[in-house]
């Protein structure tokens, strides 16, 4: 458990879109397990975003769309991670995400798409599971 | 307390009645509860019984009182206009997306206005005819153009993209005839911007010559719950509330048929506040709203008369929700009457275009059909507290692909099966003077009472926004939620509990009817920024400096009302941006408090 303090989880909400219940919800949980917790607060670009995930050395990145933009959205902040060598950062998806979307999701490099309904618990392992620095 | 202070009011023959009746509850724990609680080793029983005991001394008039009397706890009219008209309908074969000329139509917009207004026309080609519903798209409702930096992939995506007056004439562009402005109302949901959007309105009406005191609609125009809630807030709190006051006063006096705003728990809940943070917080900003109004020197009897509210918050408890609506109704009333000293009846009720219901967040992911019989839930909530049973939402909410037909046939069909076979709708607040309903509805409006009381003690709804404490109370209770979820001490169906591979994935055939076309929103942004480009190369580029420069240094004197610079900026073709840019600088942005 204690390695778990050593993940570094940014939750970030990119778009101009305020729901951000689930963003917090999540930001509480995965903090409540342990884990290093930033949250961007609202209406972050890609490009935010990605320079923040890289200043602060995190090792995931979990995005909160529901706006719909998510596909978009992604591929943008890939492309921002890869400009600044940031690549390498678990990148997680969550939010309303229509389940034909998810497999383009992964494609673009997101290693999990979190629906509504999955516990915080599930997340966390999902994170303990994928992230080397803990392992 | 409350039984101490009444029961000295009980006559003699109720007092020997009640030592009855806790006699007879006495015996009945001893020889029913008991037993049982023994038998399956429980030190407390997880039901309850209501008796007379608990209502021992309450007064049915004070607290309760008829349909469409103070303090309204049993509903604001004896006989709403839809219970009237409801053979009518039913013979006539209405459908609610129609809209009707005397009502507005179905909430909506997406793409560059030339889209949603050929979209529009499309509608009314097919009989819905109501007046304009619009939905904007992010950028406009955070105050930016489609030009901006912030509103890349935003575009004509959530709602339509209004970046300057001739976009808002040119949805209105089939409004003419039957359908002109003074004849169809027309629902603008937005808020920060608002100001500016009324503006648009108001001088829409002077080009087309009709007299803006001949027009009505519902702007949004709740800001205080974005703070809370929604997120799409501008200026910091204390500037936002003197735009608020701004549109009232211009209102009451250029447009009084308007209604003033739409307020909402709803989005408060939905972010995760509890009941009675829903209420309080919702009723703590209606105060906010009607100190601005007396502050300006406006009579509450008049002004109050066109609050309206949107919704407040639902859930799947359907007793809990039934009591929270004659909570919020006598709350309300009483605020008002006792608070700001209304004698308006009208000024003291809680206008809503629904009552009780589920609320889209006790929607699941996981076998969606499901939704259906929580929705019809909410709609037996929403028939026994003096609304339409209205079934809401459709059961594909969640799979965020907008609403199939066959979920919105069946909404529908839910809601006309409680109205029209079930008589739920005969009887006026079918739970007055129930033991238990009264009780429950105490509870909440003493558990709203107490956090209002918080938020007053803090300096109100903006201190308690700047603090950030709002924020952190609704994100705490939507965490605190997510825990009893987890941890199974509350179940939902499919999600935490039944979920084994013996249970069946039931699906039926689901066609999204394309509402917008994909390649229309695929261009809207690319087309909307050209157009933008097009209009300020051809407007009077000095007098748009000249008019944001008026309305920034009468910005800076809070007791000047901004709503005629804001008119003439919008008649010269300002942007929206723009002049919300103007009053940035002058207001500064509202900055989240940290988690």
């Amino acid at each position: 458990m204690t390695d778990n303090a050593k993940i570094r989880v940014l939750i970030a909400k990119p778009g101009l879109d305020g729901h951000e219940r689930g963003a917090r919800v999540i930001a509480y949980g995965l903090r409540d397990a342990g884990f290093e917790v930033i949250y961007t607060g609202l209406r972050q670009t890609p490009a935010q975003i990605a320079s923040a995930a890289v200043q602060e050395d995190v090792d995931v990145i979990g995005l909160s769309i529901l706006s719909g933009a998510h596909l978009a959205l992604t591929k943008q902040l890939r492309q921002q991670l890869a400009a600044r060598n940031g690549e390498d950062i678990l990148l997680l998806v969550g939010g309303i995400i229509p389940e034909n979307d998810i497999e383009a999701l992964k494609q673009m490099g997101v290693a999990g798409v979190f629906t509504a309904g999955t516990p915080v618990s599930a997340v966390a392992d999902f994170i303990r599971r994928n992230t080397k620095k803990a392992a | 307390m409350k039984d101490d202070k009444n029961k000295d009011q009980l006559c003699p023959h109720e007092e020997q009645y009640l030592d009855k009746v806790a006699k007879a509850r006495e015996q009945w724990e001893e020889k029913l509860i008991n037993p049982r609680l023994k038998r399956f080793n429980m030190e407390k029983a997880n039901t309850r019984f209501y008796t007379p005991l608990d209502r021992a001394g309450s007064d049915f008039l004070e607290s309760v009182g008829f349909p469409g009397l103070y303090p309204f706890t049993a509903g604001n009219s004896p006989l709403e206009f839809w219970k009237v008209h409801a053979r009518l309908a039913a013979e006539m074969g209405f459908r609610p997306d129609w809209g009707g000329t005397r009502g507005v139509g179905k909430y909506g917009g997406f793409g560059t206005a030339g889209d949603y207004r050929d979209y529009l026309i499309r509608m009314h080609s097919m009989g819905r005819k109501g007046g304009p519903n619009i939905a904007f798209d992010l950028a406009t409702q955070c105050g930016l153009d489609s030009d901006s930096g912030q509103a890349v992939g935003e575009v004509g995506r959530v709602g339509v993209a209004i970046d300057c007056f001739q976009d808002f004439a040119t949805i209105y562009e089939p409004y003419t005839g039957e359908l002109e402005i003074d004849k169809v109302p027309s629902n603008f949901t937005i808020n920060a911007p608002c100001c500016v959007i009324i503006a648009m309105y108001a001088v829409l009406a002077k080009k087309r010559g009709i007299s803006p005191a001949a027009l009505r609609g519902t702007p949004q125009n709740d800001i205080l719950k974005e703070f809370i809630a929604r997120g799409t807030y501008i200026y910091p709190p204390g500037p936002s509330l003197r735009l608020f006051r701004d549109s009232l006063v211009f209102l009451r006096e250029k447009m009084p048929l308007l209604n003033v705003n739409s307020m909402g728990g709803y989005h408060i809940r939905e972010a995760g506040a509890t009941r009675e943070q829903d209420l309080a917080f919702s009723m703590a900003n209606a105060a906010a709203y009607l100190e601005a109004g007396v502050e300006a020197g406006l009579d509450v009897n008049d002004f109050a008369a066109l609050f309206t509210f949107n919704a407040f918050g639902g859930s799947m408890e359907m007793y809990h929700e039934i009591a929270f609506q004659r909570a919020a109704r006598r709350v309300y009333a009483r605020m008002l009457k006792e608070q700001f000293g209304a004698t308006n009846p009208k000024a003291m009720i809680i206008r809503q275009p629904i009552t009780a219901h589920i609320g889209c967040s006790s929607t699941t992911l996981q076998r969606p059909l499901n939704n259906w019989i929580r929705a019809a839930v909410g709609g037996i909530a929403a028939g026994m507290t003096g609304a339409i049973p209205g079934v809401f939402p459709p059961f594909d909410e969640p799979l965020g692909l907008g609403h199939s037909i066959e979920a919105t046939q069946m909404q529908f069909d839910a809601t006309r099966i409680l109205l029209y076979e079930t008589g739920i709708t005969d009887v006026l607040d079918p739970w007055a003077g129930s033991y238990f309903m009264e009780t429950l509805t105490d509870e909440i409006e003493a558990g709203a009472l107490a956090e209002m009381d918080k938020i007053n003690q803090m300096g109100g709804t903006v201190a308690a926004i700047e603090s950030g404490y709002m924020q952190k109370a609704i994100a705490r209770s939507a965490y605190e939620k997510q825990k009893r979820i987890e941890a199974k001490q509350d179940f939902v169906v499919g999600v935490n509990c039944f979920t084994s591979e013996l249970e069946l994935e039931v699906s039926i055939n689901r066609d999204v009817e394309p509402t917008y076309d994909p390649a229309l929103m695929a261009t809207a942004e690319e087309r909307q920024i050209e157009s933008l480009k097009k209009m300020k190369a051809s407007r009077n580029n000095r007098a748009v400096a000249s008019l944001l420069n008026t309305l920034k240094s009468h910005a800076k004197d809070k007791d000047k009302n901004l709503m005629p610079d804001i008119c003439d900026c919008v008649e010269n073709h300002c942007t929206l941006q723009e002049i919300c840019d103007v009053l940035r600088e002058v207001f500064g942005e509202f900055t989240q408090a940290k988690l």
